[in-house]
């Protein structure tokens, strides 16, 4: 039966390896141990608009947009930029940071919609 | 309103450069612009079809669908940018042969419907939830419109400076283009990566947002066409110079197959 499922057997090997290779090299990236925060959309406001979080380390950011618009959270110190629909999240990852301010704001919203994360 | 004209204005940009880009080399290559129509229809069912799927599509990937949907426009445009450099330098090089015609407006189609792909879906979404459903169309719109047309003005002006220049200077010049777009592409496509953690983090290398801030018009103009980022970090630099390299070498692969005998042509 194997056999008949894989009618190149080395091949199969060879490309069964390549993709044990890339997971193995992929795999110290994904820490499961990556701190969590969120931020809220409402209003087209930020909740919290300044988030504290730990420098020199990567956080896992998720932002709930609790607006039936969509938004884009987007930062040029930070680097992200990522549109979250309405009544969706969405995540980035970000850091580790040096200690300091990150400003951020919602491209839809952009006068209303600022916020900044401080990482210290 | 004046959000409006901003959003447009900042998505339109690079798209609009990159189908200048583009009629430039076909009029110097005798062509017309046939493959605008099918680009420009595609790019728009793309951007409404990407728009209406975002939310699934973001959700895919362990939330990361976004991100990989966009690099991979992002480096899928970058290779066909080097696609034209070689095609060009091949007319260059060869100029009494005619190009397979199909491959070149394959190449055109394709790559101007995934640059409007990607950056109509986000005008589609900001226009419909925050013109139509919120009952301010006449603001959105007009702004829309405003945004696009000073695009529409800046292209016009480039592809017009382009076409002032004789027919082998102009495709020299329009390969220089692509191969600028595409390094941009690829530094924007590697954001998107480092953001979903494919590519892992680094420190920026330098920070120039002293001399060009990032959210200046300077700066919105200097990333729309450089690719300018105030604070680089070295996987961008490097997936930078990686596509200027690659569309150099297809552009001398391009070259030296002058070398290789002419395929038979039938009689003319």
């Amino acid at each position: 039966m194997k056999e008949i499922l894989t009618p190149c057997p080395h091949l199969h090997r060879r490309w069964r390896s390549v993709l044990l290779f890339l997971l193995w090299s992929i795999a110290p990236w994904s820490h499961a141990q990556t701190p969590v925060f969120e931020i809220e959309i409402r209003e087209h406001l930020f909740f919290p608009a300044e988030l504290v979080i730990p420098a020199n380390q990567k956080v896992k950011l998720i932002i709930y947009n609790r607006d039936d618009t969509p938004e884009e959270f987007e930062s040029y110190e930070l680097n992200r930029e990522k549109v979250i629909v309405g009544n969706s999240q969405g995540v980035v990852f970000i850091g580790p940071l040096k200690p300091g301010e990150y400003p951020f704001f919602g491209e839809f919203n952009m006068k209303t919609a600022l916020g900044k994360i401080i990482a210290e | 309103m004046t959000d409006a004209v901003v959003i447009v204005l900042r998505e339109v940009l690079e798209a609009m450069l990159l189908i200048c880009m583009l009629m430039a080399t076909s009029t110097a290559m005798g062509y017309r612009f046939r493959w605008m129509l099918g680009g420009l229809a595609l790019g728009v069912g793309g951007a409404t079809l990407y728009a209406l799927g975002l939310e699934q599509i973001s959700m895919a990937f362990e939330g990361f669908g976004q991100e990989y949907v966009n690099s991979a426009l992002l480096v899928g445009i970058a290779v066909l940018l080097a696609t034209h450099n070689f095609l060009a330098v091949f007319q260059l090089r060869n100029p009494s042969v005619m190009l397979a015609y199909r491959t070149l407006m394959l190449t055109f189609v394709v790559m101007v419907a995934m640059a409007i792909t990607r950056e109509g879906a986000e005008i589609y979404l900001y226009a419909y939830s925050y013109g139509v459903l919120a009952g301010n169309i006449t603001a959105v719109f007009s702004g829309g419109v405003i945004g696009l047309g000073i695009g529409l003005s800046v292209g016009t002006f480039f592809y017009y400076g382009l076409r002032s220049l004789a027919r082998r200077p102009r495709l020299i010049v329009c390969c220089g283009v692509s191969l600028v777009l595409g390094a941009s592409m690829m530094g924007q496509a590697s954001v998107y990566l480092s953001q979903a953690d494919v590519l892992p983090y680094q420190e920026p290398l330098w920070d120039s947002s002293g001399l060009f801030e990032e959210s200046s018009l300077m700066g919105e103009l200097l990333r729309a066409t450089l690719g300018y980022e105030a604070q680089p970090t070295l996987n961008q630099v490097s997936l930078y110079l990686s596509s200027v390299i690659v569309s150099i070498l297809a552009m001398l692969a391009a070259w030296r197959l002058h070398r290789l005998p002419e395929p038979a042509r039938g009689g003319e």
